[in-house]
């Protein structure tokens, strides 16, 4: 009798995966996730973990978007519905997601992608299964450079902005450049652009310094700073961090050019976080977003964003989720009453058009340019305001 | 009925339906499959090492990534093919666990398990700045493997290794933990100072165990770098370890067959709480207390309580909630177990064994 | 020479923060033998809390203080009843840990569920004016100083609480032999249960002073949990004084590998002093002179 079981057992198994085989498969992947009533969209990005900002933050500004859409009618009458996907900020959550939205979801599109190494790590598999995907988060210049088919960002790149970083000191006639960095895959994707364009640009950085994103302290980073006599840093770092080496340097009375990125650019609470009076005179920092969230022009997002979610403040996490899915639902539009894989994508490629938040216009170039947000903004304080520099 | 229920006969079934998915499962359930099949090994590594031996080592995150680093690196910088890659990373692997045997000589309890965390983010720390070899932070991608001749893809390749290893992994674990070498773990475990005086070299059984655990972690990183094609430091954090610590405790601790079952449930759960949008953190943190708690035998006593013919010798099961006036006022029956007053020796907390409920 | 004096000088000043988180490790330690995982996310609830009172609901500075270290004490309480009292019936350590690494997980899950849509890094206002204070021509933030001024405090309060007072050598009998406690009559879990209390409250405190240097955010926990172990090891895990001490010095080796090694170094110095200290002096400077086997 004891024989016997192996056999049964593979009876059991044999059969059970027959059902599975029996399923058919999907027909036509050109429309997948469309149906008369709705558009399925996918999104990925951690909802917890250090970095849920970038994931479940951004979703949520996506949602309002969409909820703004289906409440004035959808996208020629089909309501938009947003998907998540929860990725741990982890390359095999990132590929898992976009496997689930693609081949088990089936969603249209997806909009999203938080961190760099999960997203990047993600990159063959998107190609694969062909989906497009506008990214919203994720800064890292391989996820679209060279151009995938299906792969569009609407945020600025790290190349974008690191290249940015360097002329605008430059600009303001910094001779000593200096550089303190966090070292996560955030922001390495930015360091390698920066050092390769100040090769380009034949600049020695004085000092290269690293500040860890939990620091509670930059003494030794500001002292070296000042030690070197540096006109301006540039800043990779988070705003905790951010705020420690500031706050540390004003301390021992040094205040060069510091100069920010997209990460610190919510200039009114970076002002709070370094918490000392008149910190701020010689920081200026990159946007993404035109407005900041307290001002008037984005009243009606910080409305609906408390209506869905009434635990939050709007924030520049939501304010990216909103400018990307503008981009997405205007690609959508473009693409007609029968929008396929194709159509959506055609319209990427030509896409041209100036959105609520962001700083510049969303300009896209099939096989040329998929990076389409070139123009990053710039802020600073003038007599006590935060003013966008031109 | 009964036929279909017998231990041997699920585990048959149980691989059967691993082996047969690339077929009948569409892309996503595969790969899942495949998660599956690495936390099977990874828990089954990390039960040598707690559930048998008892040394509570918080790198086994860390053995994983050293695994998963020195096969990628080594195709990478190299040019080495994956079938040399592989065992060269799994011997770095193997390496760095002996190694932390060491400590795990000196220290036990908390003072192990702490400075084994502290070598875990030391790990992670050189990941992320060692660049030269590691190429820091931004992770790598490693050539593509090449399995010719043999016709198949390199997703399918390495998801029937991965089936192959788990399936040798477990039988190797479930022969080694009935073989002297499980009794000799098992008697570090339930007391140090009784096992030496039984004959038993620490220094040997200690090693082997952190050497076991460092090679069953190294090859599911091995797999790990071929699976993603992708290798960065964010998946070998702190979350990856609680996830090893889960499947371990929910399978069962000290039950072979129960790590089986652990990863299993492990992975699965990790999808199901995706789709329900909860928070991983909390299910998983609250998994490990609710089961340590009330369960701290895992799912497998369920099995064992229902189904007939799951018993394992060796696995352990510790005795029944003592009152607090018990505790005082008895004298305890079990000198070894009994802490004194210069030794008082919680974590070696010894119970009547052999009582299995199934 | 001003570049030494800086460094010791902020070594200190970030050392008594250490030194603060540190006392509540070794507190716990002393009275339980086990470790909280879970008490760096003690520091973290405690500044949600009080950011909770003072900024959301703007209630006045001190009763938002005095509320926030009220419900962490309760909070340790219930880690006490959650994690520590079912399973040290059992005597099983393992578990204890496993349950705090677990606790520390939801912990931090259920923060971001709370507070996590507030923006990245909250700000808490300070106590005392944020200006810097010039000591012999060295700088120092002046909420560095009342957090060190509060770590001696409670420093000097929890030596005098274990010499001198009945529940304090209550605590210390327990934790020298739980049984032969038990024996003479202490309530022992309610000893365990008030350290777990009394731990989480430090840990509280030290969060509502330091937050507006340290910002506010659900992953503060971790790495202000392993430099404060650091401190705790380094100090011999079971003395006070060893704890306050340990907290300057890995203060201040962290501000010397910053200063003369590499900034790199900042972040690693705690994991790999944790790492000699166990390996070479695993009974730390101020230890028992043995281990216990635990």
């Amino acid at each position: 009798m004891r024989r016997r079981y192996p056999v049964a057992a593979i009876a059991a198994a044999l059969a059970f995966g027959a059902g599975l085989a029996a399923v058919p498969a999907s027909a036509d992947t050109q429309t997948q996730g469309v149906t008369d009533r709705e558009i399925r969209i996918g999104a990925f990005g951690p909802f917890g973990g250090p970095v849920y900002l970038y994931g479940k933050l951004v979703m949520n500004g996506v949602e309002a978007v969409f909820d703004k859409v289906n409440s004035e009618g959808g996208v020629h009458g089909r309501n938009v519905v947003l998907v998540r996907e929860d990725d741990n900020c982890k390359p095999e959550g990132a590929i898992a997601a976009v496997k689930k939205l693609a081949y088990d979801q089936k969603v249209f599109a997806i909009i999203g992608g938080a961190c760099s190494n999960a997203t990047l790590a993600s990159v063959p598999e998107l190609e694969k299964s062909g989906i497009p995907m506008v990214v919203n988060s994720a800064v890292a210049d391989g996820i679209t450079d060279p151009p995938k088919k299906n792969i569009y960002t609407a945020q600025l790149t790290s190349g974008v902005e690191s290249r940015a970083q360097i002329d605008f000191a430059l600009a303001q006639g910094a001779k000593k450049l200096a550089v303190v960095r966090m070292t996560d895959a955030w922001a390495m994707a930015r360091y390698n652009p920066l050092t390769a364009y100040a090769k380009e640009k034949g600049i020695e950085f004085v000092e290269n310094l690293e500040l860890g994103v939990d620091a509670n302290d930059a003494t030794p980073q500001a002292l070296k700073l000042r030690g070197a006599g540096v006109d301006a840093v540039i800043m990779i770092l988070y705003p905790k961090p951010g705020a420690v080496l500031i706050r540390d340097s004003l301390k021992i009375g040094s205040n060069p050019l510091w100069v920010g990125q997209t990460a610190i650019n919510d200039f009114v609470a970076f002002e709070k976080q370094v918490g000392v009076p008149d910190a701020l005179t010689n920081f200026v920092t990159i946007t993404a977003t035109a407005y900041q969230p307290g001002d008037p022009e984005v009243k009606g997002w910080t409305d609906r964003v408390k209506k869905l979610f009434p635990n939050d403040e709007l924030s520049v996490f939501n304010m990216n989720g909103i400018g990307s899915a503008q981009v997405l639902v205007e690609a959508l539009r473009k693409a007609g009453p029968n929008p396929t894989r194709d159509g959506f994508l055609a319209a990427m490629g030509e896409m041209d058009m100036e959105v609520d938040v962001y700083a510049g216009p969303i300009k896209c170039s099939a096989g040329k340019s998929h990076q389409c947000n070139q123009h990053p903004g710039w802020l600073a304080l003038e007599d006590g305001k935060v003013v966008r520099l031109q | 009925m009964r036929v279909l229920i017998g231990k041997r006969a699920f585990l048959f079934a149980l691989f059967v339906l691993l082996f047969v998915i690339p077929w009948v499962a569409n892309e996503y359930q595969t790969f899942v499959a495949n998660l599956i099949l690495l936390y099977v090994i990874l828990s089954l590594g990390l039960n040598l090492l707690i559930g048998f031996a008892g040394q509570l080592a918080l790198a086994n995150a860390a053995m994983y990534g050293i695994g998963a680093y020195g096969t990628g690196l080594l195709m990478t910088h190299f040019g080495l093919p994956y079938w040399i890659s592989a065992p060269g990373g799994v011997a770095i692997a193997v390496i760095s666990g002996t190694l932390l045997a060491l400590p795990a000589l000196r220290l036990s309890g908390i003072y192990l398990a702490l400075a084994t965390l502290a070598f875990a983010q030391f790990t992670f720390w050189l990941m992320t700045h060692w660049t030269p070899v590691t190429f820091g932070a931004g992770g790598f991608i490693p050539p593509p493997i090449d399995f010719s001749p043999l016709p198949v893809t390199q997703e399918t390749g390495i998801y029937y290794l991965s089936w192959a290893a788990a399936l040798l992994l477990y039988v190797a674990a479930k022969h080694a933990m009935e073989s002297p070498v499980g009794r000799a773990f098992v008697a570090i475990r339930d007391g140090e100072v009784a096992a030496q005086a039984l004959g038993i070299d620490l220094l040997k059984y200690k090693s082997l165990a952190f050497a076991m655990s460092g090679f069953y972690a190294g090859v599911a990183g091995a797999l790990y770098s071929g699976l993603l094609g992708f290798v960065g430091p964010e998946s070998f954090d702190l979350l990856q370890m609680v996830l090893h610590k889960a499947a371990v405790v929910l399978g069962g601790m000290g039950s072979v067959v129960g790590s089986l079952i652990g990863g299993v449930l492990l992975t699965v759960l990790v999808e199901v709480t995706k789709e329900f949008k909860f928070s991983i953190e909390i299910a998983f943190g609250g998994l490990l207390i609710v089961f340590v708690l009330f369960q701290p035998n895992g799912v497998i006593v369920f099995v064992r309580r229902l189904l007939p013919g799951w018993t394992e010798r060796l696995h352990y099961v510790p005795p029944d909630k003592e009152s607090e006036e018990d505790l005082a006022a008895a004298p305890d029956p079990d000198p070894d177990a009994a802490p004194g007053p210069e030794e008082p020796t919680r974590a070696a907390a010894a119970g009547p064994r052999g009582g299995d409920p199934g | 020479m001003e570049y030494l004096s800086y460094l010791v000088a902020t070594g200190i000043s970030t050392g008594a923060l250490y030194a603060l988180v540190a006392l509540g490790i070794v507190v716990i330690y002393k009275a339980t033998e086990v470790v909280n995982f879970a008490h760096g996310e003690m520091f973290m609830l405690g500044g949600f809390f009080a950011f909770t009172f003072h900024v959301m609901l703007g209630w006045p500075y001190l009763p938002s203080f005095a509320l926030a270290v009220a419900l962490a004490f309760a909070v340790g309480v219930a880690v006490d009843r959650i994690a520590f009292r079912p399973l040290m019936q059992r005597r099983t350590l393992v578990s204890v840990l496993l349950v705090m690494i677990g606790l520390s997980f939801v912990l931090k899950g259920v923060a971001r569920w709370i507070w996590g849509g507030k923006g990245d890094y909250l700000t808490f206002p300070p106590l005392i004016s944020p200006e810097p204070l010039s000591f012999a021509g060295i700088m120092v933030m002046s909420q560095q100083l009342v957090v060190l001024g509060a770590a001696c405090a409670v420093m000097i309060v929890f030596a005098l609480f274990f010499k001198l007072t009945r529940a304090g050598r209550f605590m210390q009998a327990t934790a020298d032999n739980p049984k032969a406690a038990k024996l003479v009559g202490l309530r022992t879990d309610r000893v365990y249960m008030y350290t777990f209390g009394v731990g989480s409250a430090v840990a509280a405190a030290a969060a509502v002073l330091m937050a507006p240097l340290t910002l506010l955010y659900p992953d503060i926990g971790f790495m202000l949990f392993v430099k404060a172990f650091a401190a705790a090891v380094l100090g011999g895990l079971t003395s006070i004084p060893g704890a306050v001490v340990g907290g300057f010095l890995i203060g201040i080796i962290e501000q010397l590998a910053a200063g003369y090694l590499h900034t790199a170094m900042q972040e690693v110095a705690a994991f790999i002093v944790i790492m000699i200290v166990m390996i070479f002096i695993p009974t730390g400077l101020f230890g028992l002179g043995r281990i216990r086997k635990v």
